[in-house]
């Protein structure tokens, strides 16, 4: 809050996303990449295999022009992005972790320096210096995200430190082993993949079906690795978090555990091919192989991420960068003492500081065409109730007025006429317009929060009844303020509910 | 239960603040001989004053040089936000859109940089239309880190710029407070580049003219543009004169003009120890003239103070390590000579 917010059209998810999936990749690729080629150099020269030489030399130019220029800059424009998008968060990590990431960037110069030096040392330095310089450049590369590794983890289960502060119960946190060895599964496997991808290339023979099988079979190791850490992990992950996120996320976080196992199997029948046709294997397959860990691997980042939610920092810093620890104040002078920056128009800067960083009015989670057809009264509703709708949101920290002013903002830039004559609606479509805006939110169907059940054989009067006194159906459940053409609809919508939907 | 305050520094100001100019003098040295260098190669390209061996021996140590300036870059990024987040988050975010395009920026500049080397490798040639790409690259980033940095150092005109536009599509218009500064900058990498370059080229006549000639026309127009800055300062002039910074000053210049007289007489190593020396002076200089601009609205004694000591101790036993490493690799690869 002590901030200027971006407001840029973008949404922070998407940009943050582009940026820091690709750096997830290429970075863990370095690492991994560094041990493949040291390794396969000391086996090539130990059996003075000159074509092997030859592949490693071509597979290290790539290789150094990813890590080196992609890989250095974009964990460099992560740094940035951070800081534009979560300022207060990325505030904090500072001051606690200063000396993790000081100690990170001493293994960051030499891994740069060590990746170049290996990499203009081919024809330059005998084969045992040559060596060392790959073994250096893989040990430091692993040593930064043995650093950086804690500071992630740190971000979803920082364990002890929220009672003590120390430096140290925040680094080897809960998640901080089981993440450790899952990245380097991932590493290795990153790297079996590439290499098969260059593999692939090459021309049919003994040599390319040597690559190819040797290149798999890191990538079985990696996965195997990965797949175990990965149990390993959700288990140290305190269950109060799990629980409540498969409660409020139910459908996302059980597809990304099965798209996990999915992938991990595939993967392996996927490999296990290889190991047994390894003359014939195109790049189409190398491709897809690639994608596929790519996109576990992505998937298992996206639900780290969505564990975290509604904090950025679990239990100190929600995602809108509202403090915990001043919970009392907000509640107390609301949010408007601590936004620093105004602009003369406090709605809009409530509104920028406590929702905008999550949401957009039209493009990322775009909120205006979710929100058309709602009354103001039902705005303050769910500005006030936002810790209850779907999507684990924070909820909202401040004074009563400040939800009004909120609301003010998004009345005046949501459409209001009837759900009925914005859809080109009636009946049944009617009253399911009117469930997703009135009710859907936070009763979303099959979460633990659908009412599908207990609305089941209602009649029409009773539903309507439970309409008039729907404020005293639970603390933050709103009245309900739509039309009487709106109710007609949704009470008939509601009768079909307890029958899934169907009339 | 009270949650830990992360409102605090882990070492004494004075530790972090040696950390913080050291190592930007590191990033500003190298930063001096990528810009500079690059600059130069393309001014003796232009004008054909080198051989084609000449240009390409440049042109292949360019991507290790931005190698150099972006990894020592990150440690003085890092403590600058330690210290002065408040300034600087608030300043990249309003110019959010220019600052995070700096990041493309480099990359091209990176990739125009290794495209050119392996080019200059392949065919020893030397391409000026990637270098001037680069170029441009480099100097748009310098100007951004100019423009933003003045920005953090003016609070009132940073509210008053967001308050009317919230778009990070702002552009400082102060152009005063950083414009001289900025050419103060190029100027000062181009002398640092001419030294770099003359003793890249020391054998080679036509190079070690080139360089000789940009440091000391870049010294002087660089000393030139300091003192217009420093007169520009206006009401910060008399603050910042009753800080030790006048001493300094003196003692930088003379450093410079002692590199100057070493590096005629060939004494290249102690003619560099005291140009860097002199930057690191300057870079004093740059971190006092913070203070005085932000006197009001900051002070650095309003910072707790809550040492971590063993992660520090961590880091310290890690740098040294580092420098060790770096110092030993660099010998493995200019002494080794390969099998036979
Ligand atoms: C930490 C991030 C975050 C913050 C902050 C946040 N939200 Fe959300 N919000 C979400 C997510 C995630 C969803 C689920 C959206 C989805 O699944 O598409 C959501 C959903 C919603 C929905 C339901 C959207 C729909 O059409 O179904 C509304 C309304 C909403 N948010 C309003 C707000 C308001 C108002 C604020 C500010 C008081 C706010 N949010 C702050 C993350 C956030
Ligand atoms: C802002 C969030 C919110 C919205 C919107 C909302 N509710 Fe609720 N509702 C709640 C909360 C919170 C409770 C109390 C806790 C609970 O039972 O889950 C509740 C309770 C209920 C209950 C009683 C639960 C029971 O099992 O006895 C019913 C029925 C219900 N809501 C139906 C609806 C209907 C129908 C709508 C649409 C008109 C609606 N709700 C809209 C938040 C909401």
């Amino acid at each position: 809050m002590h901030y200027p917010f971006w407001d840029q059209p973008i949404g922070y998810g998407v940009l943050m996303a582009v940026i820091a999936v690709f750096h997830v990749f290429v970075s863990h690729f370095a690492i991994g990449g560094g041990l493949y080629l040291v390794v396969n150099e000391h086996l090539a020269r130990r059996d003075g295999d000159t074509a092997r030489l030859a592949f490693l030399e071509k597979l290290s130019k790539f290789f150094a022009m990813v890590t080196l220029v992609a890989g250095a800059l974009t964990g460099v424009g992560i740094w940035f992005v951070i800081g534009l998008l979560a300022p207060a968060a990325t505030e904090a990590l500072i001051h606690n972790y200063v000396w993790g990431w000081a100690t990170e960037w001493t293994f960051f110069v030499v891994e740069i320096a060590a990746a170049m030096l290996y990499f203009y040392g081919w024809k330059r330095v005998t084969a045992k210096a040559h060596l060392t310089l790959g073994w250096i450049y893989f040990v430091a590369a692993w040593l930064s995200l043995v650093v950086i590794n804690g500071i992630l983890t740190f971000m979803l289960t920082p364990g002890r430190w929220l009672v003590t502060g120390d430096f140290w119960q925040g680094f080897f946190n809960p998640t901080y082993w089981p993440s450790l060895v899952l990245r380097t599964g991932v590493c290795v496997m990153l790297a079996g993949l590439y290499a098969l991808l260059v593999a692939s290339r090459l021309a049919a023979g003994d040599f390319k079906a040597r690559t190819v099988r040797q290149a798999a079979g890191w990538a079985v190791v990696g996965l195997a690795v990965t797949a175990l850490a990965q149990a390993w992990y959700w288990k140290a992950i305190p269950a109060e978090v799990t629980a409540r996120a498969l409660e409020t996320m139910p459908t996302s976080v059980r597809a990304i555990v099965l798209s996990l196992w999915l992938a991990a199997a595939l993967g392996a029948v996927g490999v296990a091919l290889v190991i047994l046709a390894p003359r014939r294997f195109g790049t189409a397959a190398a491709l897809a192989f690639m994608a596929l860990g790519m996109a576990w691997f992505g998937a298992f980042e996206w639900s780290r991420e969505s564990l975290r939610k509604p904090y950025i920092l679990t239990g100190y810093m929600y995602g809108n960068g509202a403090e915990v620890a001043l919970t009392a104040a907000y509640r107390r002078d609301g949010f408007l003492p601590q936004i620093t920056f105004r602009t003369g128009d406090d709605g809009a800067d409530l509104f920028r500081h406590a929702c905008r960083s999550c949401h957009t009015l039209d493009g990322y989670k775009a909120l205006r065409p979710g929100l058309a057809g709602a009354d103001r009264a039902y705005l303050l509703a769910l500005v006030q109730g936002a810790h209850l709708l779907r999507g684990n949101m924070p909820p909202f920290l401040g004074t009563p007025r400040e939800a009004g002013l909120i609301a003010d903002h998004l009345y005046q830039r949501t459409d209001h006429r009837p759900l009925g004559a914005i859809y080109q609606v009636e009946g049944l479509a009617l009253g399911r317009r009117a469930y997703d805006l009135r009710c859907g939110k936070c009763h979303a169907v099959g979460t633990a929060s659908d009412k599908a059940k207990s609305l089941a054989g209602q009649s029409a009067e009773d539903l309507s009844g439970m309409l008039d006194m729907a404020s005293s159906l639970g603390e933050g459940m709103p009245a309900y303020t739509g039309d009487a053409a709106e109710r007609k609809a949704l009470v008939a919508y509601l009768q079909t509910l307890g029958q899934g939907g169907k009339p | 239960m009270t949650l830990p305050d992360y409102r605090f520094i882990s070492a004494p100001l004075w530790l972090v603040t040696i950390l913080h100019l050291l190592t930007l003098t590191l990033h500003l040295a190298a930063m001096s001989c990528l810009l500079g260098g690059t600059l130069i190669a393309l001014w003796a390209g232009v004008r054909k004053q080198w051989s084609a061996p000449d240009a390409a021996g440049l042109a292949r140590v360019l991507p290790a040089a931005t190698a150099a300036t972006v990894s020592l870059g990150v440690a003085p990024l890092l403590f600058l936000q330690l210290v002065y987040p408040r300034q600087v988050y608030a300043a990249t975010i309003v110019s959010g859109w220019f600052w995070l395009a700096v990041i493309g920026a480099v990359i091209m500049a990176y990739y125009a940089f290794y495209r050119t080397s392996f080019q200059a490798h392949r065919t020893g040639q030397v391409s000026l239309g990637l270098l001037a790409l680069a170029a441009l690259g480099l100097l748009y980033t310098s100007l951004v880190y100019s423009s933003v940095f003045a920005l953090a150092e003016q609070p009132d005109l940073l509210r008053a710029l967001y308050a009317k536009d919230q778009s990070g599509w702002v552009w400082n218009p102060a152009l005063g407070a950083y414009g001289l500064r900025w050419l103060h900058v190029v100027l000062g990498a181009l002398t640092v580049g001419g030294f770099f370059v003359s003793v890249l080229g020391r054998k080679s006549p036509a190079m070690a003219a080139t360089g000789r000639a940009a440091f000391v026309g870049g010294m002087a127009a660089a000393a030139a543009m300091g003192f217009l800055y420093l007169v520009s300062l206006d009401t910060y002039l008399g603050p910042y004169m009753r800080t030790p910074a006048m001493p300094v000053l003196l003692l930088a210049l003379a450093l410079a003009l002692a590199a100057l007289h070493l590096h005629s007489r060939k004494r290249f190593g102690l003619s560099g120890l005291c140009l860097f020396l002199s930057l690191l002076g300057m870079v004093y200089l740059r971190h006092v003239l913070r203070l005085v601009r932000l006197r009001g609205s900051f002070d650095l004694a309003a910072w707790r103070i809550a040492p971590q000591w063993s992660p520090f101790l961590l880091f310290l036993v890690c740098f040294i390590l580092m420098l060790v490493v770096l110092v030993w690799m660099a010998r493995l690869f200019f002494r080794s000579e390969p099998d036979a």
